[in-house]
């Protein structure tokens, strides 16, 4: 097979796996119901990821290199912090709107089945792509003198905790509006919260 | 080979520090001292002022001062008498070579080449045949080396700064014992302890700081780093730093990286190393097991 | 009006000069220039204090690591309480020790024995220098300029490996002595008392003493006769000997200090008075047996000061020993004194080389706010007036034209590169 069609299979495997993994979580989702739901064998898709945990963990950090990549390009910009939070918050949004899933697997195989991603994904390995470009943005902005020079896991989860525990609520459906609906309030309260003083 | 050593405003750091040269005295047996401001001599410092011939290499340490007066003659109308005759001129410790320490003392003071990283210009007509040998002090090898070099008619590759690769195109970092803990991310140190990396809290510049304090080791034997001091950055333009005892930071991410290395290259390398977790670097190396 | 002349005096530690005045062929007077500073006091100011463990160093090459231990006393007595280890307090003393064994040698062999027109081979001075400065950097990384001693202790551990290393070096420091400065017993040359005997030895130091003798200078160089020493506590004992008369307790209360027009070296004082600081005032404080009975002969000239200087040295190989006996490996070496106090004072004394150094440090908003450093020479060089002259000068007053004026100046070891304003 050539390498172009085995990485397209790939992909095809990572992206079916996702759907239901975000769906039904880990435990509940077999080799075999990926295998059925992209049309392949089971024996195949073992061809390509040797356990179901690696599979997983090849899926966070695809997920990580997606979210990274689209950060990486709002840092590269030269615009104000506020001004990136603005659209870092918009890409998350965004993604939880259009690929649910990304941000559900994130949520609830990611943080809910932390054994899943001991071996392999130890400390931040797997989500490190989205992490650096995170800290990149930090740094930045504390060297502008636009953020307050704090302790990075303080800064850290007070930024994804809210997005995260937005992104929850509308899963849950219980907010009023549409997501994109709270993009510039959230993004405004994230400043506050991280500006300099 | 002739030297003629002239101090600036100096703390006389750079003239014992030559004294610590392990094989001096093999050494300076192809060496003349037409003045040396502690050793026997050819001339008086007085003679000096006077004049006196037969300069093969000037040695200036110390930071320079407008008018500086050092008995009856400006200092500057020295250098510049011995710059002349000389064939090379030796810019010896940070003082001599980037103002250092005393040139934070009162508005213009320099380096005789530079002022902190700025070139000043003013003795552009003998920058080809000077040489940059900073460090607070100097290391005795990098000074006593670079004289039997050019006394042998060695070529000497030089960075931008004019200073000798063979000795500062290492950082302090290389060699020093505690690489492993910076290269697996333990940032715990504490001091009086052998183990720990100074990098991440405790301000250590070894990582971006050009000298070869821990490939040729101070006194034959150790170093700062080795010991659990953090790098000062003391051959660099702009030692010394404020707040010297603590790391730099934004949001946790050390401020200044390794020496060419780029920022999200370090953070990637370092998210992986930090995450094993290496059981050895929690461990007292000198545990019994 | 009266005849002057002015001296450059050189390889000291940077230079100085020296106005003489002349009645005839006699020294009226003589006064002492320190002609530049490098402003250090001033560098520090804004500063966090720690990083005063960086600057002070190079204040001086040749003492500076006396510097850095002096800031560390002024540091950590800016806190209520630091948890210092015997430990720790050990090594701080074994370091400062070998500072003034490798300046004793230095001075010895290139400056006093050039001025006596002895043979002075410069190895004399550099192996046993050289021995002294690889002990340091065993216990603190390097030596010129390290910054080792830190609030609460020692930035490195020793190991067993390390003090080997260093017992080995000081038994070869030990021998280098014996070879080469005087052929004695140390146990017993601690407490020798007649110079007879001392003279009696192989080495350059009796050469040097019975050069001096055969010339006649031994009465040379007699000053004020008044001796002061701050720092107690290690090898040395704080008080004030006016001649033999031992006064113990000192203030620092009733030192003042004072700027001089056209001197970068202030001027300073203890309750109105100069006083002499360094090896001769305190072997006259701590009552040494032979140096006692130099001055008992010979008061404070020159001869009782070169004696006493390189007699420490002796007594300086002893205590190292003693510390190294007595050293406790498994005490700790740092002890966290917690976050630095916003607003305090502190005050370090040390004994140098050239005698008392006292660091003051003040701290406001957690930034150096003032720093004063008093050095031994501004007690032994200071410059006083006629009527009242500081050491160095009245030991130079009175010489006569083939007297060794520059000898009897450079007994006090003079250092310029300690102004410090």
């Amino acid at each position: 097979m050539k390498q172009s069609n085995k990485t397209e299979r790939r992909l095809q495997i990572i992206s079916g796996a996702l759907k239901l993994f975000a769906q039904r979580g880990f435990y509940s989702t077999t080799i075999p119901d990926i295998a059925g739901s992209i049309g392949m064998s089971a024996g195949n898709i073992y061809n390509y990821f040797p356990s179901k945990e690696i599979l997983a963990q090849e899926i966070l950090k695809t997920i990580s290199a997606h979210l990274g990549q689209q950060i990486r390009r709002i840092n590269d910009q030269d615009i104000s912090s506020r001004e990136k939070i603005k659209q870092i918050v918009k890409i998350y949004f965004d993604t939880a709107e259009k690929e649910p899933e990304m941000i559900d697997f994130f949520l609830r195989v990611y943080l809910s089945n932390r054994e899943v991603f001991g071996q392999g994904c130890e400390g931040m390995i797997c989500v490190n792509d989205f992490v650096t470009e995170i800290m990149i943005f930090f740094d930045d902005g504390v060297a502008r003198g636009e953020l307050k020079n704090q302790d990075f896991f303080s800064a850290f989860g007070l930024f994804m905790g809210y997005l995260g525990g937005m992104v929850f609520l509308a899963g849950e459906k219980i907010l009023p509006q549409s997501l994109d609906a709270y993009t510039d309030d959230i993004a405004t309260n994230i400043y506050n919260a991280l500006k300099a003083q | 080979m002739r030297l003629l050593w002239l101090s600036a405003l100096s703390c006389n750091g750079n003239v014992h520090s030559l004294l610590n040269y392990p094989q001096y005295e093999q050494w300076q047996k192809g060496f003349e001292w037409l003045y040396h401001p502690l050793l026997p001599s050819l001339h008086t410092f007085e003679e000096v002022e006077d004049g006196v011939k037969g300069c093969d290499v000037l040695i200036v340490d110390g930071t320079l001062e407008q008018n500086l007066l050092k008995h009856r003659r400006p200092f500057s109308e020295l250098l510049e008498r011995y710059a002349t005759e000389a064939k090379h001129i030796l810019t010896v410790g940070t003082c001599a070579t980037f103002g250092g320490i005393f040139a934070k003392g009162e508005a213009g003071r320099t380096g005789v080449h530079f002022c902190g990283e700025a070139r000043r210009g003013e003795y552009e007509w003998f920058w080809q045949k000077s040489i940059s040998l900073p460090g607070c002090p100097v290391q005795p090898e990098a000074l006593a080396g670079t004289l039997s070099l050019l006394a042998a008619g060695e070529p000497i590759p030089l960075d931008e700064l004019r200073r000798p690769k063979y000795y500062y195109a290492y950082t302090v970092h290389d060699g020093c014992t505690r690489n492993e803990y910076f290269e697996y991310k333990i940032d715990e140190h504490r001091f009086g302890t052998l183990e720990g990396c100074m990098f991440y809290e405790h301000g250590c510049q070894g990582t971006y700081t050009h000298g070869s304090c821990n490939k040729i080791l101070w006194n034959g034997l150790n170093s700062k780093t080795r010991n659990g001091q953090p790098c000062m950055g003391c051959t660099e333009p702009d030692f010394p730093k404020e707040g010297l005892w603590s790391t730099p930071k934004h949001m946790g991410i050390p401020v200044r990286m390794p020496l060419g290395v780029p920022r999200r290259a370090y953070l990637t390398l370092a998210g992986i190393a930090k995450a094993f977790r290496i059981e050895r670097f929690y461990k007292p190396l000198m545990e019994e097991e | 009006m009266a005849r002057t002349r002015l001296e450059l005096i050189e390889k000291i530690e940077g230079e100085a000069e020296v106005l003489y005045e002349y009645e005839g062929e006699r020294i009226s007077f003589a006064q002492i220039r320190f002609l530049n500073s490098r402003h250090i006091e001033k560098i520090l100011q804004g500063r966090e204090p720690l990083d005063a463990l960086v600057i002070n160093p190079r204040v001086c090459g040749i003492c500076g690591h006396a510097h850095l231990i002096a800031t560390v006393r002024a540091l950590e007595d800016c806190f209520e309480r630091v948890p210092l280890s015997q430990k720790a307090e050990a090594v701080r003393e074994m370091t400062l020790s070998l500072e003034l064994i490798q300046n004793h040698f230095k001075w010895f062999y290139l400056t006093v024995l050039p001025l006596l027109g002895l043979e002075a081979p410069i190895q004399r001075a550099l192996e046993p220098s050289r021995l002294a400065g690889e002990m340091i950097a065993l216990m603190a990384g390097q030596y010129p300029h390290n910054s080792y001693a830190i609030p609460g202790g020692i930035t490195g551990e020793i190991t067993p490996v390390d003090l080997l290393e260093f017992r080995a070096r000081l038994e070869r420091l030990k021998l280098l002595f014996r070879q080469s400065l005087i052929d004695v017993d140390l146990e017993a040359f601690v407490r020798c008392e007649r110079i007879e005997e001392m003279l009696s030895k192989e080495g350059d130091l009796p050469r040097a003493m019975r050069h001096i003798l055969k010339r006649g200078w031994e009465r040379v160089g007699q000053s004020l006769d008044h001796f002061i020493v701050f720092g107690g506590g290690g090898l040395f004992t704080e008080g004030k000997s006016i001649g033999t008369r031992l006064q113990e307790s000192i203030n620092l209360r009733y030192l003042k200090e004072e700027a001089l027009e056209g001197n970068a070296a202030k001027r300073v004082s203890y309750r109105g008075r100069y006083y002499e600081t360094g090896p001769l005032a305190r072997a006259m404080v701590l009552k040494t047996p032979l140096i006692r009975e130099a001055h008992r002969r010979y008061k404070d000239s020159l001869f009782s000061r070169i004696l006493a200087r390189i007699c420490e040295v002796p007594r300086l190989l002893r205590y190292l020993e003693t510390l190294c006996d007595g050293l406790d490996l498994s005490e700790a070496s740092y002890t966290d004194p917690g976050p630095f106090p916003a607003s305090a004072q502190g005050t370090g004394i040390v004994e140098a080389a050239r005698g008392s150094l006292i660091h003051r440090v003040t701290i406001e908003e957690g930034r150096i706010s003032r720093y004063q450093i008093v050095t031994p020479t501004q007690w032994n060089l200071g410059n006083g007036t006629r009527e009242n002259p500081c050491p160095a000068q009245k030991a130079l007053m009175g010489l006569q034209r083939n007297d060794p004026a520059e000898l009897v100046f450079k007994a006090f070891d003079v250092c310029s590169v300690c102004t410090t304003k």
